[in-house]
């Protein structure tokens, strides 16, 4: 793994900003991923190994997934939109998971850590740099099931809505009297009165159609 | 786990925790000891204590009694030159200056220690001059029984660099004194300022090695320095010419000698044009003329803190502002007051 301070750097970058929240989300990583012996777990020998559950949508989150390399799509990154400051660890090679809890206490400390520092957000960045961790987080040990269809690779399993057709991938469907239904189909959305739609430009295609093979994605992405 | 009998049903039963006994102006302390087999003439004691029930325990697996997380927290919190007895009484464990010294406490350290639910620990303030056996500080867990690993967590955050609460031995330095200023050097009066550094010194347990006395002149303080320099002095104090008239040179003194660090102005009254310099490691401390009618200035929160080797620079000088200022009592009681301690 990286030393302390590239994470940062680089967590700052890809967040879009430094912040005591990648402070944060950068020390739970690095512990998170000591704890259950991965010392390095974006190279190609760890990167399977890891599932990480992000209790949070918020700044730390970020830096959490920056430094342990999960993505939603490769399905390491799971989001538990639980609105709390932590993330659970897990070993898919020995099972081992540890759930990281931030401490509201570190936010009171900061002056203890920075006293020098003038301004709330920049005395949090630098204590929380200061603070062991112990101070600033909380572990728990925890089991958890990762159900089958949970696991990262290729889809178990497809299913198309009785209603709709829609297909729905990994068992996410609804069963109502004993057929699938999609999520959209039963109401329970994030979003209402859906409705298809027609928009500007509807014939646009990248490259006005010509085929773009990998060499020259990657050629042209190399010469910027 | 907690198991809540009456009184008179726990004849027989040993006691899961000291039982205090508060006698107003008279006693306060533990009527009874943990592990006491309760027997039939401790009930009425008991019952006049305000004991109609009492706990009996039986602790899970992952629990801990009181005393033995006040035993888990007391290693934490202790650093070197603290000395603690496993021996908690009602549940708390006293920490003791193991030498003569300066209680230095790591704030943050104990701050964060309180953060954690369910343990406490209130000591002396830092930066205190202590005996050894003085109480410095004292630990326990709040409730009876509790969970191991917060005792845990909370004693590795005790631990931490070390541990929360030192004493650190004053060293004894030889100390070479200038006394600045023409019209003392003149022989226009008798200079007042030596026995009193002299007298402090020596308090402290460091001894004086020589006085020079020097004009108002940048050269002859420089050179009054480097004789102390030379011979092999490890602190010099020098008093008169801190303020800010003409004649007042003898920063320009200290810089000429080669200081190579020079924090003037500390925020404390008595103090204000206090400075502490360094040539090499050598530290050398500008006193002002304060320290002549004033019984307790911030020398004197200064200079522990050098003899035990502390590096003084500006954010010391700075952070002594809170709690920096004398209330100049007709009858001066430091350090049994807030001078200084407000850091």
């Amino acid at each position: 793994m990286k030393n302390f301070e590239t994470l940062v750097y680089e967590s700052a970058k890809v967040h879009g900003h430094l912040c005591p929240g990648q402070i944060i989300g950068v020390r739970m990583a690095m512990l998170g991923c000591r704890l259950i012996g991965l010392t390095d777990p974006t190279c190609h020998c760890q990167i399977k190994k890891l599932i990480v559950y992000i209790e949070m949508d918020r700044c730390a989150g970020d830096a959490v997934a920056h430094v342990t390399g999960v993505k939603l799509g490769r399905r390491s990154l799971k989001f538990a939109d639980y609105g709390i400051m932590a993330a659970t660890f897990i070993n898919l090679e020995t099972d081992m998971a540890f759930r990281i809890i931030s401490t509201e206490e570190a936010r009171d400390l900061a002056p203890f850590y920075a006293p020098v520092i003038v301004g709330k957000s920049a005395q949090q960045l630098e204590a929380y740099k200061l603070m062991p961790d112990s101070v600033l987080f909380r572990v728990q040990r925890v089991n958890v099931k990762l159900k089958e269809y949970d696991m990262p690779g290729p889809t178990r399993k497809k299913v198309s809505c009785s209603r709709c057709g829609q297909v729905v991938r990994d068992q996410r469907e609804v069963v109502i009297e004993g057929k699938p239904v999609c999520k959209p189909c039963t109401d329970d959305t994030y979003f209402s009165n859906a409705h298809e739609t027609i928009w500007d430009d509807m014939d646009w295609v990248p490259n006005n159609g010509a085929s773009v093979s990998d060499n020259n994605f990657i050629q042209k992405n190399d010469s910027k | 786990m907690l198991k809540k009998v009456p009184v008179q049903k726990a004849v027989g039963t040993r006691l899961a925790h000291d039982i205090t006994e508060i006698r107003p102006g008279e006693f306060k302390g533990a009527a009874f000891r943990k592990g006491h087999t309760v027997c039939d003439e401790d009930i009425c004691h008991l019952q006049k204590l305000g004991k109609n029930h009492l706990y009996l325990i039986n602790l899970d697996k992952d629990e801990i009694h009181e005393n033995q997380a006040a035993s888990i927290l007391a290693n934490g919190l202790a650093g070197t030159g603290i000395t603690w007895k496993d021996d908690p009484k009602e549940g708390k464990i006293c920490l003791y200056a193991e030498i003569d010294g300066l209680l230095v406490v790591n704030k943050a350290n104990l701050a964060s220690f309180n953060m954690v639910d369910d343990v406490m620990c209130a000591s002396l303030h830092s930066y205190t001059l202590v005996k050894k056996g003085q109480q410095v500080a004292a630990t326990r867990a709040i409730p009876l029984v509790m969970k191991r690993t917060p005792v845990e967590r909370a004693a590795a955050i005790g631990q931490q660099d070390g541990g929360t609460f030192f004493v650190h031995q004053l060293k004894n330095l030889k100390v070479g004194i200038v006394i600045t200023g023409n019209e003392v050097f003149n022989g226009l009066i008798n200079d007042k300022f030596a026995p009193i550094l002299h007298k402090k010194i020596e308090d402290l347990g460091s001894s004086v090695s020589g006085i020079e006395f020097a004009p108002d002149d940048v050269a002859l303080i420089q050179q009054a320095i480097k004789k102390h320099k030379n011979k092999g002095c490890d602190l010099i104090l020098l008093s008169g010419g801190m303020s800010v008239d003409p004649d007042d040179v003898t920063r320009k003194g200290i810089s000429q000698a080669g200081a190579t660090e020079m924090n003037y102005g500390a925020a404390a009254l008595p103090g204000a044009m206090f400075m502490v310099a360094y040539i090499d490691k050598t530290p050398l401390i500008g006193v002002p003329a304060c320290g002549l009618h004033h019984k307790v200035t911030v020398l004197d929160l200064i200079l522990p803190r050098v003899l035990i080797g502390e590096h003084i620079g500006k954010k010391e000088l700075a952070f002594i502002g809170h709690g920096g200022l004398c209330m100049d009592c007709p009858e001066c009681v430091h350090p049994h007051c807030p001078f200084g301690k407000g850091m």
